[in-house]
């Protein structure tokens, strides 16, 4: 064999398919979908369609449990294109059970808007199969490609109600700030490769995109300008998609057109998807530039803190709130992100305290934004604190929901969102980062404020005399939206109080 | 005469800069998006020739799937914009601010 075809063999022999079946799948079911729109008759597409589409995710989250520790974890695949860890597994579960949430909330506010459902679940299973991919993305092409179906397929779901023109301009706006986030996101990987293979430079390299031979390379030239500016340029492509201060301010538009169901889905996944990737690439091949990303990180947290929950305070639409209020926790993960990096020895178990915190805003956004598919009425962007006035007396049932899911975004002990916030400030504290720790805690005292406005509204407040949208909040939810909703709650008060697994593997780090 | 590699980095670097201020300051939204397209072009321009300084055909291959990703970008952005063009009879930015406080 020739040196060529040696490579090329290797490089087929890394294709394992079987690692991808839970993405494939996914990528099937959602063709299924456009073949089953053609073959069923029209009234039985309403339900058949989400049921599918609800047994794609689940059969998808039972296959990535099934191969939750399989023997190629750790290795590169596709020639380097994937490298499956332990956190890509849970980031992969995270996205199909978010996936999962989202469809839920969909099968409540499609209807209400009588938008079509076939292209809805098709774009979200791309879209989640393409955000799973992501999580194990080690080489700069498959993370490009990936991110970009992912924020195509938000496009298309931020303006998916094309009939009003909020959604429109939602998706507008997205569309142009969404570009611009990932042009530069992309000259900064091209200066990366640029500079990574340069011939002239000592421990240049052939693969100059792969994340492994990126960071040997940056190990050997750690202040090379170019570098360092490509290095910053990616990382503030990805601020932009997590919403960090300076790059938020397309967050409380796009939150308030988009369908609920999408701001869920942006406000959870697209959130997770970023911090995922931080997490890949500052830990592994940007390490060597502490001294840029550090700093950059550190003033992104520090600022996203403020700025979300200042902002949010004068706030009563409640889908504009939950996007500054998306900004702040972003603030709080990032404030893990610096910590896992500050000081890799002394808290070594940081990265698993960004992904606990990223499942306790699961589960506290998601019941949240659970009860709002359910008062919204039918102006999709209008859902103000005025529509939850004797919400708690309309619907006992929402109004717990309601009180718990908030109660875990405010970070209330003994809920979930504590426990979350509680492992942030112990990892800051663990890595000195004082300044940080202190900006935070007073962030989420200002957050108690404007989250409980809206719990006053639902609680305390009597409804108007002569309301103009009572009969929008039905007396009888489903008995699977009640299942769901209530399970979600649940979670949010069993997971504050025990950790479970999740804590031994915290503790195991 | 050979062109050096800084002399494409400078071009391509002033093509970004051009599409990101075009981005940042025009307020025609089919403009916007003609430089958001330039800033594309532009890391097009420097793949290709970092490509051909270090002498790996991974920056050439790159550059197909970023104009497959700009196509599809543009195939959704157009729609959006026809579409709310057709709602709102403009493309200005500036009329653009339904959604507020």
């Amino acid at each position: 064999m020739t040196p060529e075809i040696k490579a090329l063999h290797d490089i087929a022999v890394s294709n394992y398919w079987p690692a991808l079946a839970p993405e494939i799948g996914l990528g099937v079911v959602a063709l299924a979908l456009l073949a089953l729109e053609l073959l069923l008759p029209k009234r039985q597409l309403a339900t058949v369609i989400p049921r599918v589409a609800i047994l794609g995710f689940v059969a998808a989250l039972a296959w990535t449990l099934r191969d939750w520790s399989a023997v190629w974890l750790g290795h590169e695949l596709f020639g380097g294109l994937v490298r499956q860890t332990t956190d890509s597994q849970i980031m992969r579960v995270f996205f199909l059970v978010a996936s999962l949430l989202v469809s839920f909330i969909a099968t409540i506010v499609l209807p209400k808007q009588k938008a079509p459902r076939v292209e809805f679940f098709h774009v979200l299973l791309v879209a989640t199969g393409a955000l799973m991919l992501l999580a194990q993305s080690n080489h700069f092409v498959l993370l490009f490609v990936a991110l970009e179906t992912v924020t195509v397929a938000f496009y298309i779901l931020v303006s998916y109600f094309r009939a009003s023109p909020l959604s429109l301009e939602a998706g507008l706006k997205y569309l142009v700030m969404g570009s611009l986030s990932s042009a530069l996101l992309l000259f900064g990987i091209v200066l990366l490769y640029g500079i990574a293979g340069n011939p002239l430079l000592a421990g240049h390299t052939a693969q100059s995109m792969n994340f492994a031979a990126l960071g040997e390379f940056l190990r050997h030239n750690p202040d090379e300008p170019l570098a360092l500016v490509g290095a910053a340029l990616v990382l503030s492509g990805i601020a932009f998609k997590i919403g960090a201060v300076p790059f938020q301010i397309w967050v409380p538009d796009v939150y308030q057109g988009a369908p609920t169901p999408v701001t869920a889905f942006l406000a959870v996944s697209s959130k997770a998807a970023g911090f995922a990737l931080l997490l890949i690439l500052v830990r592994g091949p940007f390490l060597p530039l502490a001294q840029v990303t550090l700093p950059l990180l550190s003033i992104f947290a520090a600022l996203s803190l403020l700025f979300g929950n200042l902002a949010a305070l004068p706030q009563r639409n409640v889908k504009r709130l939950m996007g500054l209020s998306g900004v702040s926790h972003a603030g709080f993960l990032l404030v893990g992100v610096v910590a896992s990096i500050a000081r890799t020895d002394a808290v070594s178990w940081a990265p698993a305290a960004v992904y606990f915190y990223l499942f306790t805003y699961l589960l506290g956004a998601m019941a949240v934004f659970g009860v709002m598919a359910h008062v919204a009425g039918d102006a999709d962007a209008d859902q103000d604190f005025r529509h939850y006035a004797g919400l708690a007396r309309k619907s006992p049932l929402l109004g717990a929901v309601l009180a718990c899911g908030i109660g875990s975004l405010a970070g209330i002990p003994p809920l979930a969102g504590f426990i979350g916030k509680l492992l942030i400030f112990v990892a800051a504290f663990h890595a000195r980062l004082w300044i940080l720790l202190g900006v935070a805690i007073v962030a989420v005292v200002v957050s108690i404020y404007y989250y409980f406005g809206w719990m006053r509204a639902a609680f305390y407040e009597e409804a108007p005399p002569s309301p103009e949208r009572a009969a929008v909040v039905p007396l009888h939810l489903g008995v699977a939206a009640s299942l769901t909703l209530v399970s979600l709650a649940l979670a949010t008060v069993l997971l504050g109080v025990y950790q479970g697994p999740f804590g031994q593997w915290i503790a195991t780090r | 005469m050979t062109i050096p590699l800084n002399a494409y980095l400078i071009v391509a670097g002033l093509l970004f800069a051009i599409g990101f201020y075009g981005v940042l300051l025009r307020r025609n939204t089919l403009v916007i998006y003609m430089c958001l397209e330039l800033m594309l072009n532009a890391t097009t321009l420097a793949l290709v020739a970092f490509s051909r300084f270090n002498g790996t055909a991974d920056g050439n291959t790159f550059v197909f799937f970023i104009i497959t990703v700009a196509a599809a970008e543009v195939a959704v952005g157009l729609a959006i914009i026809v579409q709310l063009f057709r709602q709102r009879q403009t493309v200005q930015v500036e009329n653009l601010n339904a959604l507020k406080n």
